[in-house]
């Protein structure tokens, strides 16, 4: 713990802790562009110089000099000030004075820390240099001018997308940072970047002169794209949510978000369900609110079947189940039928940030890149930093780190191959994932917990037995008792007269075809197509909800916009059509209904990680086959949201289907 | 001109009424348009006093000024607060209207012309223009609002207060001229002061009195600096705040007949009304019509430089004016002018 | 002495008169006021009248939607949207003000970076419809293009003091 002074006050830094850090500490704004909190270190933009005694009688880049016992640091001479000034000059010398049309204007580090460091003129009578724009895809826009050479993007791509696509070529002024032949960033994360950026030179190509950051109304929220749980802040302005950004949450996200998360947002104002239908003659019409309550009415019988899709809130499930009853409630729309027994068993028990702490990971049918990328960054980290293996069973694919294939026949977990035995031997802190679509395999279930037990992945301190899931609604719909003895496919043999499904569109709706079918929910895809009513619902950025992530992470996101036309918010219309049904729900608001709920599912009234307790169920550890594939096929087409996005299908033709929209380069 | 209509073979109750329904409208019509160019020249004096231009641009230096707002406000719409009192509310305008016309049946526009020529004139004339403040109070009363019905109240009080020394002051006036009838009060001031003078005003008896009347009439109709009835920076606009329309024009057009009158009165009482000032041979060649006109004009004149010049007096102020000065005043001459003319022997 | 002479004044109404004379004095006096439709004050380049929307030389328009002018406006009568033109540029689809909501404060031209938005020599455009005060992107450019000239006068007069 090395004492340092800064600014003659004394304090005590970590050690290995960097001047700036130090200066961070003692409470002092030290400017920067290139040093980043989860990027390494480059010191190349030389803006956060300080003067150090003892050391050479020059100003020190403070990010890149770690600070040692007995160090004086200056940051308010005018030494610093000079060098403060004089870097910030030659830094604008070939930055355009391109504000007005910046999309970065307003939230630009360079803008802000030109105003309180900079000199306000320029000697520079030069033309400046002018650089010709270059592609990185679908999702980022680049104006290669305005960019200083921090190589925030270089490092992020290295070090934390795992893409080694991105880097700076040519020396000097004429050093230009590119992607590999301009090629787009094959990267589910390539949005970071933009964030990342600390000038206008990588912005959202789908934000592109929509707004600026002053006019927009900044909601916290959580992403429903994925099982993450993604802490996001919806900005939006009007009705329209026009971008999603991520929040700082070093248990889920650190400050990083997927593309699915940033760009499927303009997915939210197409194809919109914004009036209630009624299917008459097979087709479906537009009706009132109270006349599709009353067609829903005759079906009733005091009980109806309930599937809930991918992305529906807690409150909503609850709302249902309410309704409902409980006896016919599934979650797990594409057919899996895997013991609930404990959930426990069926949850990401190490959690996100502490699967950055595995040695030995063992993946089963996990394409963790597409179910889960934020997960896969974790790994990544884990695999560069402390020198994590990774093994993996399932069919090869790019999971942009050193994993050793152990083949795709799942016997592999019954009878471990030794390279992987000796490693879980040596391990101290083991680990196994099971993908949540894998778990369609009979007994592979079974056989995780049986080699989770041969293993001793669950050990004191430490359980290395992981379940991941890719539905946001997944865990929440498994507390709420969402999970139906023998899956949908027994559900559907309940022959239940109403079935209600929220949001559900994976569902194969020929096994309902006795059921008058209702669907809840915000868009009008396959669910839509299928109902003989559809009750207009709210997503995830029209409504406060409660969600559960793949961990069993309890959060809240507040509502940012209101839902479109007649839609109004899914707890509401359950609400509503109870009273129709003479069954009227206990709860007339959302914080009566969150009540209710946390009394008869007590975790969900805490936001936080849930305690599921260790317990494993006892199955049949009996297991064959190999696995054929992945669960999801394309990454950015996952959901309804998705599909009806623009920038989501642009992506998914450019990135997963290969079609070149090569425009910027002239 | 019941004989006129009578040689054109009318028997004389037919020849009355059609002569005095055409005296009627002989007086009535050219007072309103007096009324019109006497608000645009209203507007034009007080725009001089400020160095403004006043109204320029409607017809030839903005004659038709008045005429142009005349027309906007016909075809205004009608407005009646639903909480009114929907008769009396349409009534007042017309009372207020009405009897600002009628005063102008004993005026003698020259000698011999009048449209009735009663002995109790002055009489007649106080009677109409008392009645005059019943169309602003039932205005204020009917408009079921508070800032007229406030308006309506100090209208009332203003009024009577006033009236009162103006009766006194008529007093002297009947006492010195031997009569009520207006055209015998002129009579009276002929050759009056100096043997030449045509007005009683410059007798130094009556001027003071001369000078309270031209205060008191300007009270009496509400005039600045006593319109405490439109103090709009405390009544909005007094009675007239919720008329619009005809209704606001009626009460408009009333308040300047009743302004005219008062000029008329002024220049009757002590100015020799159609006599020309002095009692000169040559002066007589000018009809007497044109003398009166022109005295009724100055009057005016003073009129605006008095409400362009003097600041609005507070309500204290005004009732204090009318009974603790004017009425012991006035009361005072009226011992004063009838002692004087007991010792004179002018009713001998 | 005083009392008396307070009664005397009193009683002749002297104050009155004095303030008679003045205001008489006055009546004869050159008008302050000008015959306004048909004569004209002269304006200050600096002037702040109707708003306009400047194009270049060369037809394009100047404004770029950075938004500044909505940002600054203190009566919030600015409303823009924007997105990227066909060629890529960076362009409003919608630029509107209120000018029943503008209070004529100048902040907006002030904020422009290129000169777009600016307050014309224009102060003669009332309406018969409060609608009609509702400007928006066509009607503004179109205002440009009528007073560009005394709008380049009145900028180039001013120069010298920005």
């Amino acid at each position: 713990m090395p004492k340092v002074t800064v600014d003659g006050l004394e304090l005590e830094v970590p050690a290995g802790a960097t001047v700036l850090q130090a200066c961070e500490m003692a409470g002092k704004e030290i400017p920067r562009f290139c040093y980043h909190e989860r990027l390494s270190i480059a010191g190349n933009c030389r803006m956060c110089l300080v003067e150090v005694a003892p050391g050479p009688p020059k100003p020190q880049a403070s990010c890149a000099l770690p600070a040692t016992e007995g160090q004086i640091i200056r940051t308010d001479t005018p030494m610093v000030k000079n060098a403060r000034e004089g870097v910030m000059e030659f830094l604008l010398i070939n930055h355009p004075l391109d504000c007005p049309i910046c999309d970065q204007g307003g939230e630009c580090d360079l803008q802000d820390q030109s105003v309180a460091y900079g000199r306000g003129t320029s000697r520079f009578e030069e033309n400046k240099r002018a650089v010709t724009e270059k592609y990185m895809g679908p999702l980022v826009k680049t104006a290669m001018t305005r960019c200083i050479q921090c190589t925030r993007c270089v490092r992020f791509a290295e070090e934390v997308a795992g893409i080694e696509e991105v880097g700076a070529i040519g020396r000097g002024e004429n050093m230009q940072i590119t992607t590999y032949l301009e090629h787009a960033m094959q990267s589910e994360l390539s949005g970071n970047v933009v964030d990342l950026c600390p000038v206008g030179a990588l912005t959202a190509k789908p934000y592109a002169f929509e707004a600026r950051p002053w006019e927009l109304k900044k909601t916290p929220s959580i992403d429903v794209m994925d099982a993450v749980g993604t802490n996001i802040r919806l900005d939006s302005r009007g009705r329209a949510v026009l971008r999603a950004l991520p929040r700082i949450n070093d248990d889920v996200n650190e400050e990083w978000a997927s593309d699915k998360t940033r760009h499927a947002v303009d997915g939210l104002t197409h194809r919109r369900l914004d009036k209630p239908y009624i299917r008459k003659d097979g087709k479906l019409v537009p009706a009132s609110w109270a006349e599709a309550f009353d067609a829903i009415k005759p079906h009733w019988t005091g009980k109806a079947a309930v599937v809930a899709g991918d992305q529906v809130d807690c409150e909503t499930m609850f709302a249902a189940r309410e309704l409902a009853g409980v006896s016919m409630l599934e979650g797990r729309q594409t057919g899996l039928a895997y013991d609930t027994s404990s959930l426990s068993a069926v949850n990401f028990n190490t959690t996100i940030a502490g699967i950055e702490n595995a040695d030995v990971i063992l993946l089963v049918g996990s394409d963790l890149r597409r179910e889960a990328p934020l997960v896969n960054t974790r790994i990544q980290k884990a695999v560069r930093k402390r020198g994590a293996k990774v093994f993996a069973i399932g069919p090869v694919t790019d999971l942009t780190y050193k994993v050793e294939w152990l083949g795709d026949d799942l016997s592999a977990l019954a009878k471990a191959p030794k390279a992987l035995a000796d490693a879980l031997k040596a391990a101290e802190r083991p680990a196994i994932i099971v993908g949540g679509g894998a778990l369609r395999y009979e007994g592979l279930h079974g056989a995780a917990l049986a080699f989770a037990k041969k293993y001793k992945l669950v050990r004191d301190g430490w359980n290395g037995f992981n379940i991941l899931h890719f539905a946001a609604a997944r865990m929440g719909g498994l507390m709420l008792g969402y999970a139906h003895e023998g899956g949908i496919k027994k559900l559907a043999t309940a022959k239940a007269g109403l079935a209600f499904f929220l949001g559900a569109d994976e569902v194969d709706y020929g096994l309902f075809a006795d059921s008058f079918k209702v669907y809840v929910g915000h868009h009008g895809d396959n669910g839509a197509h299928h109902a003989d009513v559809i009750l207009p619902g709210a997503a995830y950025s029209e409504k406060s909800g409660t969600y559960v992530n793949l961990e069993g992470r309890v959060q809240r996101g507040e509502r940012a916009v209101f839902p479109p036309g007649d839609a109004r918010e899914d707890w509401a219309i359950f609400r509503a059509l109870s009273d129709v049904l003479g069954q009227r729900l206990p709860f007339d608001s959302l914080d009566a209904l969150r009540a209710e709920m946390a009394k008869a599912v007590p975790a969900l009234g805490v936001e936080g990680l849930v305690d599921y307790g260790w317990s494993e169920p006892s199955l049949s550890a009996d297991v064959s086959g190999k696995i054929a594939d992945y669960p999801i096929k394309d990454f950015y087409l996952t959901n309804a949201i998705c599909r009806a996005s623009e920038t989501m299908q642009k992506c998914s033709a450019e990135l997963v289907h290969g079609t070149h929209f090569l425009e910027a380069a002239e | 001109m019941t004989s006129f209509f009578q040689n054109l073979g009318m028997n004389y109750e037919a020849a009355w009424f059609t002569a005095t329904i055409a005296g009627i409208l002989l007086i009535a019509l050219p007072l309103m348009l007096a009324v019109a160019l006497i608000i645009y020249a209203e507007r034009k004096l007080w725009a001089a006093f400020a160095l403004r231009r006043g109204p320029n641009v409607v017809g030839p230096f903005g004659i038709l000024q008045s005429f142009a707002d005349g027309l906007k406000v016909f075809l205004q719409e009608t407005i009646i607060p639903s909480a009114s009192n929907r008769g009396l509310f349409l009534i007042a305008p017309i009372i207020t209207f009405t009897v600002a016309l009628m005063a102008w049946a004993v005026i003698p526009f020259a000698d011999g012309v009048v449209l009735s020529n009663i002995n109790v004139g002055l009489l007649y004339i106080l009677a109409i223009s008392s009645l005059g403040v019943y169309g602003v109070v039932i205005a204020g009363w009917a408009s079921n609002s508070k800032y007229p019905f406030y308006s309506a109240m100090r209208a009332a009080a203003q009024m009577i207060s006033y009236e009162v020394s103006i009766g006194f002051i008529l007093i002297c006036v009947v006492l010195w001229a031997g009569t009520f009838n207006v055209g015998g009060i002129i009579e009276g001031q002929r050759s009056h002061v100096f043997g030449f003078i045509n007005a009683y005003a410059l007798n130094p008896l009556l001027f003071p009195i001369a000078v309270m009347f031209l205060i008191s009439s300007m009270a009496e109709t509400a005039r600045a600096p006593f319109d405490l009835t439109e103090a709009e920076s405390e009544l909005v606009a007094g009675y007239q705040t919720e008329y619009s329309s005809m209704a606001f024009a009626l009460f408009w057009l009333g308040e300047y007949a009743n302004v005219l009158l008062m000029c008329a009165l002024n220049a009757i009482l002590f100015w020799g009304g159609y006599l020309p000032p002095v009692d000169w041979a040559p002066l007589y060649v000018v009809p007497g019509i044109i003398w009166f006109f022109a005295k009724i004009l100055l009057m005016f004149f003073i009129f605006a430089w008095v409400k362009a010049t003097v600041p609005r007096y507070r309500y204290d102020q005004l009732m204090r004016l009318g009974w603790k000065v004017f009425l012991p005043i006035s009361l005072f001459w009226v011992f004063l002018v009838s002692g004087y003319l007991m010792f004179t022997g002018h009713f001998a | 002495m005083t009392t008396i002479t307070h009664l005397i004044k009193t009683f002749t109404l002297w104050e009155f008169i004095k303030a008679h004379l003045l205001t008489l004095k006055y009546f004869f006096k050159r008008k302050a006021t000008i015959n306004y439709p048909f004569e004209k004050n002269p304006l200050s380049p600096r002037f702040r009248g109707e708003h306009a929307l400047r194009r270049y030389p060369n037809g394009e328009e100047r404004c770029i939607a950075c938004k500044l002018c909505e940002a600054v406006c203190p009566a919030l009568a600015i409303t823009i949207e924007s997105e990227p033109r066909d060629d890529g540029s960076r362009r409003t689809t919608r630029y509107d003000i209120d000018m029943t909501k503008c209070i004529y404060c100048g902040f907006c031209q002030e904020a422009c970076p290129v000169d777009a938005i600016v307050e014309g020599p224009n102060l003669e455009f009332a309406t018969e419809t409060r609608e009609e005060l509702l400007y928006d992107k066509t009607k503004l450019l179109e205002n440009g293009a009528k007073w560009e000239r005394a709008i380049a006068a009145n900028l180039a007069a001013d120069a010298p003091y920005r």
